[in-house]
């Protein structure tokens, strides 16, 4: 079966700053494919070039059948897009928004009262289709935004950030709209950094500064990239000891994770609960919790990121160019 | 249906959609729509009544050195019929100038002490007309109407039937279709020409500048939709406002300047049109350019006003130029819809005399839309 997406060296620069450098991968067709990176590590640059919006600088990309670099009309037919920032009317509600962009990809009549209606049920926008987007909460945007990519029932979703800024709540919501879509046979490019939300995707694709970093499944993404046992540990003021616990035989990784902190322990290494206790206690503060955890992809990311800076000796640029 | 049919049909239904979606911007946003039919109303009545060339009432001083009865004859004949108005008498010529700086008048009459000593002997009598010539166009009119007076008063003085002092040429002007060279006739139809230009191009300036500054420019072009389909999107609601632009504009004209429509009005409809779609197609140039709505409105008004201001024959013949303004002004679509407007209200024209005025405008359009869609980047970078 021939991928959806194709992506060969695929590289853009803006004047001297290479934003995307060199990446190559491909998507199956209904996959979840999840891109994940800091801001400005080059996901919405590689977005924009598969949507042929942006034409590349070096490399090329086969999407749905079509070089970006030749044919970047003919793509535009089969994607949908939902960029970062909210780019719809704001002054005109869900239904004329979706009845204009119905009719750019040349929907009319019957046909495309019937999608939108599809598309508003789907999207549970009823309520509020003759509300002017620009009054609409953020989370409901979100979910115009997303009625108005699919609606021309296209091959393959680009979705830049479509959860930045939602409530939990609606992000879960907003998921189980994408995984239905995925169960339908539509292609979901997703970028996110919300790591929680990469667990959903089928594959992850790790964007640092420009570079593909990794690339796989989330339990492969795991196995190779935080390998040996992840511990869960909570003392008080946690953060200013990560470094006796860096010091500890076999530590490769001591990072801030939510209230406490990840510690990431070589296979085989001598430390174990007991030393990690010992440890925090002779630094004065006892832990109140140490316990085993299956690393998720922000101990990936992290992982991954700090091999890539040290590699590059380079920093991620932090500004979006775009 | 064949392909192309196929391939019309979705142009049709992306054009109509991209218009459609334009006007519903306009009726949520009812500045827009003042801006469009009340700002032309506002200018015109303000243009109208504010801008006068013809001139009455100009202050006069007058230094009789003779203060005899003929000359106190020819300052009373300068003073009755309300071209001058009498401010003062000066016993000196030279309180004259200082009068003219002040602002007090505008023209002085210096009567020799001579004046009728001269006249009784048969000889000519000069008198000395002091006109301010800083106000170069009133200067002029005062110094005409000032020379017909004094002759008019000089025939009267030497008598109708002494036939040797009768001048030898006596032309009798007739000035055709504004009999008494009211200037509302003629500034009306330029008028509307330079409000129109501004209004229009002003109207699709900010058209597409507004959409890259809404970042809605990002999903248009992840759209199929072609630039020309986006420019004629933009064109077509802004035309149908243009046409009731032109239709208040000119009924203000004839309704409260009471100026006529005496020629062709499928030709007035016809050029009015043109026009207007050369005026939006270079708004739209200027918005697509341009990207940001603060640059697109300043190079509108500037591109609009100073040319149809300055090259379109409103205010100064075009004949009269020297070459490089002659050929600038031959690309002002400005200057054939002013021409066509005078044609058609003052002088009845109709195709037969005006065609040749509309082939430039059309020309101009095309030339418009096809450089938007040239100049129209559908990449972000």
């Amino acid at each position: 079966m021939t991928p959806a997406i194709r992506v060969e060296h695929l590289t853009r620069r803006f004047g001297a700053f290479t934003a995307v450098r060199d990446v190559s991968f491909h998507v199956e067709k209904g996959e979840i494919f999840g891109y994940l990176g800091a801001n400005g590590a080059g996901k919405s640059t590689t977005i924009r070039m598969l949507c042929g919006l942006l034409a590349p600088s070096e490399g090329d990309a086969v999407v749905a059948g079509h070089r970006v670099s030749r044919e970047p009309e003919a793509i535009k037919w089969r994607i949908g897009y939902m960029s970062q920032k909210f780019s719809l009317y704001r002054d005109l509600g869900a239904r004329e928004n979706l009845e204009f962009y119905g009719g750019a990809y040349g929907l009319g009549g019957r046909r495309l009262r019937r999608r939108i209606a599809e598309v508003v049920e789907l999207t549970d926008l009823a309520e509020v289709r003759d509300v002017p987007t620009g009054e609409l909460p953020g989370g409901i945007r979100q979910r115009v935004a997303l009625a108005n990519a699919i609606l021309h029932e296209p091959e393959i979703v680009f979705l830049d950030e479509p959860t930045a800024g939602v409530d939990p709540v609606s992000r879960r919501a907003f998921w189980r709209l994408i995984r239905h879509m995925a169960e339908a046979g539509t292609t979901v490019f997703v970028t996110t950094h919300y790591m929680d939300e990469a667990e959903y995707c089928a594959r992850i694709g790790l964007m640092v500064a420009g570079r593909l970093a990794a690339l796989d499944t989330p339990a492969a993404l795991k196995r190779r990239h935080a390998p040996g046992t992840t511990w869960h540990v909570e003392a008080p003021a946690i953060l200013r000891h990560l470094a006796a616990l860096r010091r500890l035989p076999g530590v490769v990784e001591a990072t801030a994770f939510g209230r406490g902190a990840h510690v990431r322990v070589a296979e085989g290494a001598p430390t174990g609960e007991a030393e990690l206790r010992a440890a925090l206690a002779a630094a004065g503060v006892p832990p109140t919790l140490v316990e085993p955890v299956a690393p998720t992809l922000e101990d990936v990311f992290l992982a991954v990121a700090s091999a890539d800076e040290q590699a590059a000796g380079t920093a991620a640029a932090w500004e979006d160019p775009a | 249906m064949s392909a192309a049919l196929v391939r019309l049909q979705r142009l049709l239904i992306r054009v109509g959609a991209l218009a459609e979606k334009e006007t519903w911007h306009l009726v949520r946003d009812p500045r827009a729509l003042i801006m469009g039919l009340g700002v032309p109303v506002v200018l015109l009545l303000l243009f109208g009544f504010g801008v006068r060339f013809d001139i009455a009432d100009i202050p006069l001083v007058v230094v009789d050195y003779e203060q005899s009865a003929r000359s106190r004859d020819l300052v009373r004949a300068f003073s009755a019929n309300g071209e001058f108005d009498l401010v003062g008498e000066l016993a000196d010529a030279e309180a004259v100038e200082p009068a003219f700086r002040r602002g007090r008048a505008a023209i002085g009459l210096v009567i020799p002490p001579d004046f009728s000593d001269r006249l009784a002997r048969g000889e000519p009598s000069p008198v000395q007309l002091l006109v301010d010539g800083a106000d170069a166009t009133s200067a002029r009119q005062a110094m005409g109407k000032a020379e017909v007076m004094a002759q008019a008063a000089a025939l009267r003085f030497v008598g109708a039937g002494d036939l040797a002092q009768a001048p030898p040429v006596d032309p009798h002007s007739w000035i055709r279709f504004n009999p008494t060279s009211a200037s509302a006739l003629y500034l009306v139809p330029g008028l509307t020409g330079l409000i129109l230009a501004m209004m229009g191009v002003m109207l699709t300036a900010l058209a597409v500048a507004r959409e890259w500054e809404w970042g809605s420019m990002e999903q248009l072009f992840a759209t199929p939709v072609g630039r020309l389909e986006i420019v004629l999107g933009k064109l077509l609601p802004y035309l149908v406002l243009a046409v009731l632009q032109v239709l208040l504009v000119l009924a203000v004209g004839a309704w409260v300047f009471e100026v006529p429509v005496r020629g062709s009005l499928p030709l007035l409809a016809l050029s009015s049109l043109l026009f207007m779609a050369s005026m939006l197609g270079q708004g739209l140039l200027i918005s697509v350019v341009a990207r940001n709505q603060m640059l697109a409105s300043q190079v509108a008004t500037v591109s609009s006003m100073l040319p149809t201001m300055l090259l379109s024959g409103f205010l100064f013949p075009i004949e009269n130029m020297p070459w490089p303004l002659r050929a600038a002004a031959a690309v002002v679509p400005g200057r054939y819809y002013i021409t066509t407007l005078r044609g058609v209200l003052l002088r009845g024209n109709g195709f037969a005399e005006l065609w040749d005025q509309q082939v430039p405008l059309l020309a101009f359009t095309l030339a418009m839309v096809l450089l938007s869609t040239a100049r129209f980047k559908r990449r972000l970078a």
